[in-house]
């Protein structure tokens, strides 16, 4: 029962955040649930310790959902089937968009300061791409620029706050 | 590529994590991070600064039929688990009760103060150990006999006791911080044996960073902050383990 209590405690958070991903409630599902089950299968054998649980876990998600997203063929055809049919994807609109979350996680965590220094181009790339998992590419045809300036906004959105992160620890 | 310059290996992991990469350069990273510690070191450090993000997104709860799933393709094993004692779910539902006791107190979003669920094996499967504080106390003929580990950004002490100590009836071992500076301070309380966790009054980085040395006195009772200890029965190295 304690699995499942962990499931249950943690896996409507995890299922958010594959479904910003993915975008489709079914896949987002299937990459839960081969997550737990990935995680159960690596439990046993190991000795007690403290680690990062909640941090793990999503990115474990993360990861499952990232490698699901980027699996070519599917994510092809699903790009294809959107632009013919205009299929509805499975997040409200009424859901906060990237930067908003991003915002809101900032000052979640304290690091509302260093999300600050973080400038507004640089801002948004980082957005889009951490929570819904979109490519350097995507990012570019997203925001309308070209690829080699969202590559360079990246970068120094993630050197400002891993400058600033490290201040803080 | 070069994949040994530490500023290349930086770059990636924080492309890997974010999730900026496109699938083929995905797909050659993740089979460095398989046999690179470097990079795995990279790619965890990467993950503890932008994974919390992730705690801004709402919540939404799965269908029953996921579970019903997992619950199949682990045989019905994750119904039951908690019968195995020495099991994994047997390590974490202690643990859990702190957690769910977090989240009666502050709500959902509060309820993943990381380090509160010890979930070893998900950290270990990702073949690298957490940055953390450790402690090895020895007795006067040198015999460990207490293990104490916290994560760095962790308040969460655990401890295993390698052997039983004797307590005089209605006394407490108490566990203390011997800063290299300074008078010691009051971490927590252990056990005469076997294993058990305490919440430290702040972060192991706050608490420990200048303290090299542990000891564990006897006391009539838990201390409060500003006491001192009597005598030392057991004491040890305290390290940073990365």
């Amino acid at each position: 029962m304690a699995f499942r209590r962990l499931y249950e405690a943690t896996a409507p958070s995890l299922l958010g955040v594959a479904l910003r991903i993915l975008r489709q409630r079914e896949r987002a599902e299937d990459v839960l649930q081969d997550a737990f089950v990935n995680i159960w299968n690596r439990a046993s054998g190991y000795q007690a310790a403290l680690s990062q649980p909640m941090t793990c876990l999503t990115a474990i998600v993360r990861n499952r959902a990232l490698d699901e997203l980027r699996s070519s063929a599917r994510h092809a055809a699903e790009s294809l089937a959107d632009e013919e049919t205009g299929t509805t994807h499975d997040i409200e609109d009424a859901s906060p968009g990237p930067q908003a979350l991003l915002e809101q996680a900032g000052d979640a965590l304290a690091i509302r300061d260093c999300l600050d220094e973080i400038e507004g181009p640089q801002r948004q790339c980082l957005a889009l791409a951490f929570y819904q998992g979109l490519s350097h590419a995507e990012v570019a045809a997203h925001i309308g620029s070209p690829i080699g300036s969202v590559k360079g906004w990246i970068r120094r959105a993630l050197d400002k706050l891993k400058r600033c992160l490290d201040r803080l620890a | 590529m070069n994949y040994n310059k530490p500023e290349l290996i930086d770059k990636l992991a924080a492309e890997y994590v974010l999730g900026t990469m496109s699938a083929r350069v995905r797909r050659r990273f993740q089979k460095i991070l398989r046999t690179s510690l470097a990079t795995q070191r990279a790619v965890q450090d990467w993950e503890q600064r932008l994974t919390p993000l992730a705690r801004a997104v709402p919540a939404v709860k799965p269908r029953a039929a996921t579970w019903d799933a997992i619950e199949r393709r682990t045989g019905g094993a994750a119904r039951t688990a908690e019968k195995s004692s020495g099991s994994f779910l047997g390590l974490i539902k202690p643990a859990l009760g702190v957690a769910f006791g977090v989240l009666a107190t502050l709500g959902v979003v509060r309820l993943f103060p990381d380090a509160v669920i010890p979930i070893d094996k998900i950290v270990q499967s990702r073949s690298t150990l957490p940055e953390s504080y450790v402690g090895l106390l020895t007795d006067a003929n040198n015999n460990p006999v207490v293990l104490a580990s916290s994560t760095r950004h962790g308040k969460t002490m655990s401890i295993k006791m390698l052997r039983k100590v004797d307590v005089p009836a209605g006394k407490v071992l108490q566990l203390w911080a011997i800063p290299a500076e300074g008078a010691a301070f009051p971490l927590g309380v252990v056990p005469a044996e076997g294993k058990s966790t305490f919440q430290m009054a702040d972060t192991s980085e706050k608490l420990l960073s200048k303290v090299p040395r542990l000891g564990v006195s006897i006391e009539d009772a838990p201390v409060q902050t500003g006491a001192q200890p009597s005598t030392y029965v057991l004491t040890g190295n305290c390290v940073k383990l990365w």
